[in-house]
């Protein structure tokens, strides 16, 4: 983990809201993994004042190249938005305990919204290691849905889900997902991320199903580095009730462990 | 070539710069990060005498120019601070400033007189933000009466040097500044945060989990420099300012207001090399104002006439 300063190399917008940031910084290219993030200063005013937690969604080392994806929503990430190809961004980073796969195959990745970006990077990873990889990636609308294609390298199979049907299954994430496996899918592990009521009712509907399984948690942050406990998740720990920083202790948790 | 070295009561510290407690753990996230150059003395995360869960999330929303927190104390306890925690933080080779707090006067006491027995300790901070169990929920920082008493009791039974960390949710500050020294403290901390509240509107209800909580940052900055400027006026103890510091000038505000040392908190988060940065600052400025020692600066404020 080190601080250092990112030159912005490529914002574009890739879908209404949704940009794509490449940032190059060889250091954090060639050492964040699926699941560890970046903590962004996005103004040099006293207001908004803190960092914003981005997860890595690749990274070329050999160009040195890391990418993000971020939705403007906030005044954080409309500052974000502004950026122009050329400025240095003040990055702390890689932060956070990444993705642990035990390469029990297929690895699904169960991803709802702006959750897609660390599973995206899982599965850039997992496919250049030739592993089995299916990818379900829910959105409200077609419009919100990312183009996978264009960032991801052929390997994995690919399960969209709108919530209006616009573009492949309709419903809810966990319903396609729960209908590819009457069809016979046998999933070797899971891995998720997305809106917080998704990741429990995944892992409530786990403890039937049995999967290892990893979900990476979104939580308000200050300091991004586990001295302020400001962004607190409750988990067994030891058989003991414990609140662990996000930042640190996560983002990425075991289903079991978090009490949901 | 000027020297940060000062001395604030009975300590003597080699700048005049601390960590702000709760903003920088025990020190292990920030060490590779910043290398501990340029500060004068750590300040440890709140300890009381058991374990403290801490208060469920959301714990942290950030304002404008600064941020509410509510981690609830949140920290290992006694036990496990003097097994895990102290040997890692007499490593650090920085002076230690052992914050610690309690719902009782006598949990205050069994703190102090376990960590006297210690080594590597260099002054325990008393964090009176706290409600006082037996006198039905009052902070004991809100209470001229309360804030004697205790310090007071602490004061038998710890032998080192003592700072009062003063709540600015109070009407005259000054007041209990006074009152921490007739209690016997050498030393008064001054600020901890402002009691706030932010609602979320979509769910109509506070969104913080504790509800309320403290809030930091420079958006608190010029309260606690009237609040230094004013206990400076009222007591000849030495006061380590605290609340918003970002640089170097907004260190230099609360020295002429009449800090002898100030503490950086929020400004971590944000910038983990702010204490580095401001040590240079301070340097630069005493040597182009042809000075030798932040001491000579110390509320000046005070003492220079308007023209």
């Amino acid at each position: 983990m080190k601080q250092c300063r990112a030159l912005v190399r490529e914002l574009e917008i890739v879908r209404e809201d949704f940009y794509y940031l490449a940032l190059e910084e060889p250091y954090l290219a060639a050492t964040a993994l699926p699941g560890q993030f970046l903590h962004l200063r996005v103004s040099h005013t006293l207001d908004p004042l803190l960092r914003r937690p981005f997860s890595v969604a690749g990274t070329s080392p050999q160009t040195g190249i890391v990418r993000l994806f971020f939705r403007r929503l906030g005044t954080g990430t409309q500052l974000l938005s502004c950026l122009r190809s050329g400025d240095l961004l003040d990055c702390l980073g890689p932060l956070g305990s990444p993705f642990l796969p035990a390469g029990k195959s297929p690895a699904v990745l169960l991803a709802g919204g702006t959750g897609i970006a660390p599973l995206m990077f899982l599965a850039q990873k997992l496919a250049a290691a030739g592993d089995e990889v299916c990818l379900f990636y829910g959105a409200a609308t077609a419009a919100a849905l990312l183009p996978l294609e264009r960032f991801l390298p052929s390997g994995p199979r690919l399960y969209y889900v709108t919530a209006d049907g616009s573009a492949g299954e309709t419903g809810l994430l966990t319903g396609a997902f729960e209908r590819a496996l009457d069809k016979g899918l046998v999933p070797g592990e899971l891995f998720a991320c997305g809106p917080r009521p998704l990741l429990a009712l995944l892992a409530e509907k786990n403890r039937r199903w049995g999967y290892p399984l990893q979900v990476s948690l979104e939580e308000n942050m200050a300091c991004g580095v586990g001295a302020c406990q400001g962004c607190a998740v409750l988990v067994q720990k030891d058989g003991k009730k414990a609140y662990v920083p996000v930042c640190r202790e996560g983002p990425v948790f075991y289903g079991d462990e978090v009490i949901w | 070539m000027p020297s940060l070295k000062v001395k604030i009561g009975p300590l003597v510290l080699e700048t005049p710069l601390l960590t702000a407690s709760g903003t920088f753990a025990f020190g292990e996230e920030y060490a590779p990060l910043m290398g501990m150059d340029g500060l004068g003395a750590l300040v440890t995360k709140t300890i009381t005498l058991l374990p403290r869960l801490g208060n469920p999330s959301p714990r942290l929303v950030e304002t404008p120019a600064g941020m509410l927190n509510a981690i609830g104390l949140q920290n290992p306890g006694l036990k496990n601070f003097l097994r895990d925690e102290l040997p890692r933080l007499r490593g650090w080779a920085v002076p230690l400033i052992v914050s610690i707090a309690g719902d009782t006067e006598e949990e205050y006491m069994t703190l102090a007189q376990a960590l006297d027995g210690q080594t590597g300790i260099a002054a325990l901070e008393l964090n009176l933000s706290c409600p006082n169990v037996k006198k039905g929920g009052i902070l004991f920082g809100t209470d001229a009466v309360l804030i004697e008493s205790l310090v007071g009791r602490v004061r038998a039974a710890w032998s080192g040097p003592l700072i009062a960390k003063l709540t600015p949710n109070v009407t005259a500050i000054a007041e209990l500044a006074c009152a921490a020294a007739r209690g016997g403290a050498q030393i008064v901390s001054a600020i901890n945060t402002l009691r706030g509240m932010v609602i979320d509107i979509a769910a109509r209800r506070p969104l913080l989990g504790n509800l309320a909580g403290g809030l930091s940052g420079p958006a608190i900055r010029p309260v606690a420099v009237k609040m230094v400027y004013d206990i400076y006026a009222a007591t000849s103890l030495p006061v380590i300012g605290v609340g918003g510091i970002m640089n170097t000038d907004d260190a230099l505000q609360f020295i002429l207001a009449g800090a002898a040392a100030v503490a950086v908190g929020t400004a971590n988060f944000v910038e983990p090399r702010t204490i580095p940065r401001i040590a240079v600052g301070l340097r630069e400025y005493l040597e182009e104002n042809g000075l030798h020692s932040p001491q000579e600066l110390v509320g000046a404020a005070h003492r220079t006439q308007r023209t």
